[in-house]
């Protein structure tokens, strides 16, 4: 693994990724002063006629309601924040202890059932999953928060386990087995650093799945609950476009479009900076 | 342990498990549909004797047995909501999913397969670039986002209006035609920028191999190594990829196309049947997934047999 300063340093001769950097960081920006309440408030206010035109009173113009377009796709920057850093986090920190768990432990008991478990996870449709999880947790706003989590760790988990079983050979970990520290500490303290490149790449891919799965959700009615999402005014334009109101759409899927394709360069640069052998090919 | 039996055992674990967890949310923890079905002003013992119909008053593993031996014994039973027979339902709506997502399902990975190879051909050069980023945009397109702009494209007077907006009444093949081109693009487009950027990796990392060095220094043309070994070579993980799509695709990406075209398909089937706790349609389709995922493990197995005999 390349060291930290070289990263930055590979990351810099990047163009694409820091152009990616630059765009998700201010998505990010906008995402913190909607949450401190600076910008977006007004996403629910009907302060307008159904269906104006942009101008200046309304930039992008108002939904069926007489909702800014504008301010509801600002505060929406928050809510795809919100959902992507938290199925982000949770599932790669899930996917990382267990494929460490499943790694250190390997061809043993502890290891068979977090393979079933991931197999079984594979082997049932998403959207039926979600659907379900959606109504054993009652409508209850995280329920696809939850969803998200408990699939998405599978992959991050695969890549650490075979990760984990490589470096348990290695001299410092063998070393570090025979001063007799324990299993827990070996992991914690040597091997789980040492998979972080992974976790980074899979955390922005995470980021990006959770958005886009979120729109799908928001359109079959099991994903944000209350407040405003890309997803939901996508699902309200669904019916505009036929009558030729774009406004909704076009907002939405800009910003969508923005946010993702910045995570995607961003993902790749990072991908490239921590392996420069497959980066060459 | 000898193979066969390994891989049956752990098949029969794979399925347990999946009916295990479906069951657990869909079944125990979904909806009931005891108060839909009693209509109302019922009495105690109407509720009683419609809950007792439809097992609700069983024990836990009661029921969960139950649920695995219909499947097993392949008594699928009736749908709660129509009356309908279960296996009726999927013989009438399975037949409408395949018609609408197999061209897509085609086109996108062939397309993928081609424009991978094109790219590794090229590695490094303008083409693969292009290819490369336009990869990476078509990743960047949220799926709703992409139908909603074909169905504005293609079938509204907003744009060519060639298509109809919605719907799916096929009687022969030139109004198959009709129905399936606007899905069937949305499918390619949704999975070309996936398919491509993976295709590309693994010819990428088949061309950079020995054997392929040897053969370019022995003056093979260039074209002859793509085909004969490079592709040769590369089918194991494209058998893997195709296999393992089909059951997702068939079901995830049917409910979300069939929702949006009001088309009848066993993905609308299988969703409706959650919302609303129809448990008979819900243990076929998730069972049935299950069951073939396990078979398309094995098939995928012996196929890697057939083309490459170092398996074996």
């Amino acid at each position: 693994m390349a060291g930290e300063r070289s990263i930055w340093a590979q990351l810099r001769a990047d163009p694409a990724g820091l152009a990616g950097l630059a765009v998700v960081g201010l998505f990010g920006v906008v995402a913190v002063a909607a949450w401190l309440g600076w910008v977006g408030q007004d996403w629910s206010a009907a302060g307008g006629g159904r269906w104006e035109p942009a101008g200046p009173d309304h930039w992008f113009g108002t939904n069926i309601l007489g909702q800014d377009i504008f301010q509801r796709s600002i505060y929406s920057v928050r809510t795809a924040f919100e959902i992507g850093l938290v199925v982000a986090v949770l599932s790669t920190l899930l996917g990382a202890l267990l494929g460490a768990l499943s790694g250190w432990y390997s061809h043993g008991w502890v290891d068979a059932s977090i393979l079933w478990l991931k197999g079984v996870l594979d082997s049932i449709p998403f959207y039926l999953f979600v659907a379900a999880v959606a109504f054993a947790l009652q409508g209850n706003a995280w329920a696809m928060h939850v969803a998200m989590i408990a699939t998405f760790w599978t992959t991050t988990g695969r890549l650490v386990r075979a990760e984990v079983m490589k470096l348990k050979t290695r001299d410092f970990v063998l070393a570090a087995r025979t001063i007799g520290l324990p299993d827990r500490v070996i992991l914690r303290r040597h091997l789980l650093p040492n998979t972080v490149h992974i976790l980074l790449v899979q955390a922005s891919i995470a980021f990006v799945a959770a958005i886009k799965t979120e729109v799908i959700l928001s359109f079959l009615g099991l994903g944000v609950q209350d407040g405003v999402s890309w997803g939901l005014m996508l699902a309200e334009s669904t019916q505009e476009v036929l009558a030729g109101h774009f406004n909704n759409f076009l907002a939405a899927s800009l910003m969508l479009f923005a946010l993702l394709m910045a995570f995607n360069l961003l993902a790749d640069a990072l991908q490239d900076a921590f392996d420069p052998k497959q980066a060459a090919q | 342990m000898g193979y066969p039996l390994r891989k049956a055992v752990s098949g029969l674990l794979l399925i347990l498990g999946v009916t295990f967890i479906s069951f657990l949310l869909m079944v125990w923890f979904g909806p009931e549909q005891t108060y839909t079905l009693v209509g109302k002003n019922a009495t105690a013992s109407q509720i009683a004797e419609v809950r007792r119909e439809l097992g609700y008053d069983q024990p836990f593993l009661q029921r969960y047995a139950d649920y695995v031996a219909d499947l097993f014994t392949l008594q699928l039973g009736n749908s709660n909501a129509s009356g309908e027979q279960v296996s009726r339902i999927l013989a009438r709506t399975v037949p409408v999913t395949l018609a609408l997502m197999l061209p897509g399902f085609l086109l996108g990975n062939g397309l993928g397969i081609a424009l991978g190879l094109a790219a590794a051909h090229r590695r490094g050069q303008w083409s693969d670039r292009l290819i490369s980023a336009l990869s990476v945009t078509g990743m960047s397109i949220s799926f709703l986002v992409i139908i909603i702009a074909l169905q504005v494209l293609l079938s509204t007077p907003y744009g060519l209006n060639l298509f109809p907006v919605r719907g799916w009444q096929v009687t022969d093949f030139s109004s198959y035609l009709h129905y399936v081109t606007v899905p069937t693009l949305a499918l390619v487009l949704i999975t070309l920028g996936y398919n491509t950027r993976f295709y590309r990796a693994v010819f990428v990392e088949e061309s950079a191999r020995d054997h392929i060095k040897t053969a370019r220094a022995f003056g093979a043309s260039p074209v002859v190594i793509l085909w004969k070994h490079v592709l040769k070579n590369s089918l194991v993980p494209i058998i893997t990829r195709i296999m393992f799509s089909i059951p997702l695709v068939v079901i995830s990406g049917s409910l979300l196309m069939e929702s949006y075209f009001g088309i009848p398909g066993v993905g609308k089937v299988a969703f409706d049947a959650i919302t609303s706790g129809d448990q008979p349609v819900l243990k076929a389709v998730v069972g049935l997934t299950a069951v073939a995922f396990v078979l398309i493990q094995i098939a995928t197995d012996m196929l890697y047999r057939l083309v490459d005999p170092r398996v074996a």
